[in-house]
């Protein structure tokens, strides 16, 4: 019986309505830029001092 | 959450009072920009200032008009309008110290201004000794200050009696929020205030010959950097209380929010040295303390960012949004109320980057003095701040005239901040770029003696003119805007929007509303980050300095 169930599992994705995985990946972009902005300076810095 | 206090409308006395302060803060708007324009023009080396008026008068005006004037007046009068609204109207002795208050502000200025016309006060916004004005220009900013604190004192007597009738209740947020920066405002101006009154005043009236210059800058950038804590804490007002309710969805944490306020008050002040990386006679071993707690500020700002992503997004899949991203498309675009503050809010992406670049103590060096800096608080103050104060304008104006924000005016703001942003582009954009390869802030055009490398600045300087112009266009049209909601929109009732917590939120927990904690922190950590680097400035200082008047 467990060995119908498994097959018969239907795929339905579900996406909680309180998920909060868009913030997650904002705040991501936003700490990237952050260190971007930062590591592109440090080298000019590096590169003139 | 309800409070029996909250107001529908704000009462009418505290409206008026409210709208006094708007009355200077956009007569500065026009004075302070006009100026603005005038420099960049300047800068560009394509035009000269008529009648023998010097650069360095007008960047003095648009430095005061804009960063002390308009803002403090804007500030004093949001906080009033939202304390009234959410802790219920000021009593007569309250609103007749914001009156007071109001008085004495506007009387300084108009002095200081006059100062600066009579071109005896030339000395930039951050008034630097050695440079010397004339002392009626130092007594009119300390009449500035004054009157501010005085202002402040009504929000802070109105906060006291609505903790007194709600025993054991948090404070209404705007309320609360009013205060913190309130409170911070008046341990800032402690610092400039001493420098202008103990030191520049007595010495500009003669009483002494020399002032100590790096007590001095170190006093002003004392207050200097919470300064502009003091500009960003009513935007993030509105972002964190008002804008949920615009959007039409919750705030998405109330003791979040409190929590960062009290952030900014402990960790904005004992900062000041990060503007002063570069200069001599502070041990580096206390500079790098106070950019360590300059690093601490940015938890806050963080925290900030991540509860507005978490509230739109949280909006956005109530109405059914899916995906990644798809919360963006159910946001309200066409709301002036809703867009021109969230293009504050992108804009204080590059504004927070360059502003950690700026603190990094050593770091400091590649951009110290360049227009880099001019470039950066143009996005902090001038585009992120501003443009949340105008998106406020857009309904707490009519709200406060009893006129309504009208289709054509919302779409009139909407195109504002789009003008806004494309001047800003080419302005702070080229101001950055030109400050990476060495251009000088503050100074006016030159050629330098056709040296190789200010000849790479003047394209960008071309670039700041035009990006100055349009900015200019930009401030013509928030003006008409501001004297449409005040004197012609149709009669009406506009919303006040005060946000509210999810429904399931719980009570914020009363440990923010304990003033002694936290001033008592505030208060050690400024002692512990100052107390021996003036121990020492003083002990061990140079001769002091005469004045200058190289205007």
């Amino acid at each position: 019986m467990a060995k119908t169930e498994l097959s018969q599992k239907t795929k339905t994705e579900i996406e909680d309505s309180s998920s909060l995985k868009g913030t997650l990946a904002s705040v991501f972009l936003l700490g990237f830029f952050l260190i971007i902005t930062w590591v592109g300076v440090y080298s000019l810095f590096i590169s003139r001092f | 959450m309800f409070y029996p206090s909250a107001k529908l409308k704000v009462d009418r006395r505290d409206g008026k009072l409210a709208m006094a302060h708007f009355f200077v803060a956009f007569t500065a708007l026009a004075i302070g920009g006009l100026a603005g324009l005038l420099q960049t023009l300047v800068r560009s080396g394509k035009f000269e200032l008529p009648a023998g008026i010097g650069y360095y008068q007008i960047l003095t005006v648009h430095g005061v008009v804009l960063g002390l004037v308009l803002t403090t007046f804007f500030i004093m009068g949001f906080q009033i309008a939202a304390t009234s609204k959410t802790s219920g109207t000021l009593t007569n002795k309250q609103r007749l110290a914001g009156w007071i208050g109001f008085w004495l502000m506007t009387a300084g200025t108009v002095l200081a201004a006059i100062m600066i016309l009579l071109n005896e006060a030339t000395v930039l916004y951050t008034f630097y000794a050695p440079l010397q004005a004339h002392a009626l220009y130092y007594i009119g900013l300390t009449l500035v200050i004054v009157g501010s604190w005085i202002d402040g004192a009504a929000i802070i007597m109105k906060y006291a009696e609505w903790r007194r009738k709600n025993p054991g209740q948090p404070s209404p947020l705007l309320t609360f929020m009013s205060l913190v920066n309130t409170m911070m405002w008046i341990v800032a101006t402690i610092g400039v205030a001493s420098t202008v009154l103990f030191q520049l005043l007595p010495w500009s009236l003669g009483l002494v010959e020399t002032v100590n210059i790096a007590v001095s800058r170190t006093l002003f950038w004392y207050f200097g950097h919470p300064l502009v804590y003091f500009w960003l804490l009513p935007a993030y007002m509105a972002w964190y209380v008002v804008i949920p309710k615009v959007i039409g969805g919750k705030i998405f944490s109330d003791s979040l929010a409190r929590l960062s306020f009290i952030l900014f008050l402990l960790f904005s002040i004992p900062v000041g040295f990060h503007h002063q990386l570069m200069e001599p006679g502070i041990d580096p071993a206390w500079k790098f303390l106070q950019v360590i707690l300059t690093f601490l500020v940015v938890i806050p700002s963080l925290m900030t960012a991540f509860s507005l992503f978490a509230t739109f997004e949280s909006f956005g899949r109530s109405k059914g949004a899916r995906g990644l991203f798809g919360w963006v498309k159910k946001l309200p675009w066409g709301d002036a109320r809703f867009t021109v503050p969230f293009i504050g809010m992108v804009a204080f992406i590059p504004a927070g980057a360059g502003g950690i670049v700026n603190a990094s103590h050593q770091m400091n060096q590649v951009v110290h003095n360049t227009i880099w800096v001019t470039g950066h608080f143009h996005l902090t103050v001038a585009t992120s701040v501003v443009l949340t104060f105008f998106g406020v304008s857009y309904w707490l104006i009519p709200h406060l005239t009893g006129r309504t924000l009208t289709k054509a005016m919302n779409k009139l703001g909407i195109i504002q901040a789009v003008i806004w942003v494309i001047g800003m582009t080419f302005m702070s954009g080229s101001m950055h770029a030109a400050g990476l390869l060495g251009a000088p802030r503050r100074s006016s055009y030159s050629e330098y003696g056709g040296a190789a490398q200010a000849l790479e600045w003047i394209p960008y300087q071309v670039a700041q003119a035009i990006g100055g112009s349009i900015l200019f266009l930009g401030i013509i049209l928030m003006l008409y805007i501001f004297i449409n909601l005040a004197f012609f929109a149709p009669k009406g009732e506009q919303e006040f929007p005060v946000g509210e917590p999810a429904d399931d939120a719980e009570k914020a927990p009363m440990v923010f509303e304990n003033w002694k904690l936290w001033l008592g922190i505030t208060v050690v950590l400024i002692l512990f980050a100052y107390t021996i680097p003036f121990i020492d400035l003083i002990q061990n200082a140079p001769p002091g300095a005469k004045g200058y008047k190289l205007w």
